[in-house]
């Protein structure tokens, strides 16, 4: 009998073995990593720092021996946020070079083309840069998100704005497409839990820049507080529109205008606007020790200043780094995907959320933090708004 | 002929990268190839046969690849809908040729800008039935019990109408209509109406046919990508296609097979460079944007007719027989 025991212990070690090299992307020294990402499309700005972060926090892994003795690789495509080009990278990530996992694909046309295409050939789908409800809902064992659509955090946004604030008459300046008709629901839901309705509201088309039609508009239904479903420059054409014409209104931006070159390009004329943030962004000045050091590190590495697209993709791969150590030196998926799915985290340097996911939300936050731009940088007003 | 060489050229590059890249991503490439060969054959029909320059053959494609995603989200089988998405190639066609009854070249290839750049408004606009920019999940072409949703039936596919749609283009250009477009082309007063022919409905049919062809390219294109929104089918696209068939060589069917290699292809094979190289030189941001631009460029320098001119012009030479 021991010998027959012995014999079913090394079957079930080797098929383990077997069933480890078997696994794509994983060998005995490393675990290879793919990401699609726009370097140079009409999003490279972000693609950019979120590629240098990831890249940062992969190497710093590897500097400390690896996960369980693997060192991880990381095979970055561009696809120039075109769909087609995403395909044939998301192909080339798939057979020739093996990854294990896709990590924060870029762009809602590329990740809803590639999507499938991954989670059929069977590999996780991590936290892609996508509001869309299908990268995590409904629940699939390979989605796993971090970014909630807009209507999450508008809602609450909105709603503690109004109650914090007492606004009586709320208005919003959306972009004509799906981005802005989210926002829209998300402020109309916030506002409807308080109470109150939208007074009025004014969209423009994408690419536009004068926004004087639109702000007389709103200035003539004496609107008290404006939600602006923008993204940079439009966010700082509108403020410098009402503030041009001396109407010094409260304004709110979506997390689409949190970003360091909103107060760098608007100057004083966006001082005041308020914005909706996932994650602060990693401002030198006034930084704590650990983030003070990660940005001498991301400087010394890359030449630039990080900004919050770079701690995204930082934490991005972090999260990755997580699960796989959770996942033990057998990696396999179904390892992998059980391990994210325990993975409880907590408050980084950065000021992240707290990332949590479950066998059934695969979703690890949906919370968004007030923030304010004030003497030419954003400061962060609250905490997570739930 | 024509066909045999970028053919031979076509199997022999799927052989190799099959080989050396895995199946699925080398017949992933095909597919798309041929797809896009297919509305390249639109463009040589209006461009190289007919001479005129249209800046919207993507908001053709456009037109196909939705009328072909809204009806197979309904059940309505490839055979039915996509002969409607070459339809509605085709009418967009014919609307977009209208100005080129008053306007030629440069005036009358702004009209076609405009046409796209409406096409593509209305797409974002007309939400209750786009879903805007949201844009639409397209799912796997099938009928009945048949499906195409591998890399290897899609390419069966593709491969099948290129084919089909080739003969037929080969037909057009030696038939009358061929020899009527390459007189527009020439000189419309003195080669064309001075022989009687109607310059206005030798183009009305370049742009009919082009269209239609591009209605099927983008009917297959939503099936094979899966997803699509109005930004796909943006200016850059229609530049992107007209670039093809310039490449390829605007004048012959080979050119457009030509091109869909190159403009599909070489970003791909330039991914494959860029991983080797060494260090940090691989991170670079737009690296392989300026290298597939250096490529197009040192191509239009060196091959100013296409690529199947370079490639077929020292056979015809033989042969002492003229291309289109």
């Amino acid at each position: 009998m021991p010998v027959f025991r012995a014999f079913v212990a090394l079957v079930i070690a080797l098929s383990a073995l077997v069933a480890a090299a078997a696994t794509p992307g994983v060998s005995d020294r490393e675990i290879v990593l793919g990401s699609i990402q726009d370097l140079s499309g009409p999003a490279a700005m972000l693609g950019s720092p979120v590629r240098d972060g990831m890249l940062l926090r992969l190497e710093e892994a590897n500097e400390a021996g690896g996960v369980h003795g693997r060192k991880l690789r990381m095979v970055l495509e561009d696809s120039g946020y075109d769909p087609k080009r995403g395909v044939l990278a998301a192909r080339k990530l798939l057979d020739h070079d093996q990854v294990f996992a896709f990590l924060a694909n870029f762009g809602t046309p590329v990740v809803m083309a590639t999507m499938p295409l991954i989670v059929e050939a069977g590999r996780p789908h991590l936290f892609p840069f996508s509001p869309h409800e299908s990268t995590y809902s409904p629940l699939h064992p390979l989605k796993f998100q971090i970014f909630a659509p807009y209507q999450r955090y508008m809602d609450a946004a909105t709603r503690y704005m109004v109650q914090s604030r007492g606004y009586r008459r709320t208005c919003l300046l959306y972009q004509d497409d799906d981005y802005g008709l989210e926002v829209l629901k998300g402020v109309e839901a916030g506002l409807a839990r308080v109470g109150q309705a939208l007074v009025e509201k004014t969209s423009y088309k994408r690419g536009a820049t004068d926004f004087s039609s639109q702000i007389a508009r709103l200035r003539a239904a004496d609107c008290d507080f404006v939600v602006l479903a923008t993204v940079v420059r439009e966010t700082i054409a509108a403020m410098s529109e009402a503030r041009k014409t001396g109407w010094m209104v409260d304004m709110l931006v979506t997390a689409s205008g949190y970003s360091a070159q909103t107060h760098e390009l608007g100057g004083m004329a966006v001082d005041g606007l308020y914005a909706v943030s996932v994650l602060p962004h990693p401002y030198a000045a006034g930084a704590n020790r650990a983030l003070a050091d990660w940005i001498k590190r991301y400087r010394a590495r890359f030449g630039v200043d990080p900004n919050v697209w770079s701690a995204m993709g930082y934490s991005i791969a972090d999260l990755f780094v997580r699960g796989a150590r959770a996942a033990g030196r057998e990696l396999t998926v179904a390892r992998f995907v059980s391990a994210l799915e325990h993975l409880e985290t907590t408050r980084d340097f950065f000021g992240s959320p707290e990332y949590h996911f479950s066998g059934e939300d695969h979703l690890g936050n949906r919370y968004g933090r007030l923030a304010q731009i004030r003497d030419g940088r954003w400061v962060i007003l609250t905490d997570y708004l739930k | 002929m024509s066909l045999l060489r970028p053919a031979l050229l076509s199997v022999a590059m799927i052989a190799i990268a099959v080989g050396v890249l895995g199946a699925d991503y080398a017949l992933g490439q095909a597919t798309l190839v041929t797809t896009y060969a297919i509305a390249g054959l639109g463009l040589v029909i209006i461009v190289g046969q007919a001479g005129q320059i249209t800046l919207g053959q993507g908001a053709l494609v456009a037109l196909g690849a939705y009328v072909e995603a809204l009806l197979a989200v309904r059940g309505v089988p490839p055979l039915l809908s996509m002969p409607l998405a070459v339809l509605l190639g085709a009418a967009g066609g014919a609307l977009a040729s209208v100005p080129a009854w008053r306007l030629g070249g440069l005036y009358f290839a702004m009209s076609t800008l405009a046409f796209a750049l409406i096409v593509e408004e209305m797409l974002v606009r007309w939400t209750s039935l786009t879903r805007g920019g949201a844009g639409l999940s397209v799912p796997a072409m099938a009928w009945g019990g048949l499906k195409a949703d591998t890399p290897l039936e899609q390419v069966v596919v593709s491969v099948g109408v290129l084919s089909l749609v080739w003969l037929a283009c080969a037909r057009w250009m030696r038939g009358r209509l061929g020899r009527a477009w390459r007189a527009v082309r020439e000189d419309e007063i003195a080669a064309a109406e001075a022989c009687g022919i109607d310059v206005g409905a030798a183009k009305l049919h370049a742009f009919v046919l082009g269209g239609g062809l591009a209605g099927l390219a983008g009917a297959l294109y939503a099936h094979w990508i899966g997803f699509i929104s109005p930004e796909q089918f943006g200016l850059t696209f229609s530049f992107e296609l007209l670039m093809l068939v310039f490449i390829g060589g605007a004048r012959r069917l080979s050119g457009a097979l030509w091109g869909a290699l190159v403009i599909v292809s070489l970003p791909q094979l330039i991914a494959l460079v860029r991983d080797a190289l060494p260090g940090d030189s691989s991170r670079s941001a737009g690296l392989e944007t300026m290298l597939f631009g250096a490529v197009i460029v040192l191509a239009v320098l060196l091959r100013p007719q296409g690529l199947a001119s370079a490639a077929e012009g020292g056979r015809r030479r033989g042969r002492g027989r003229a291309p289109y």
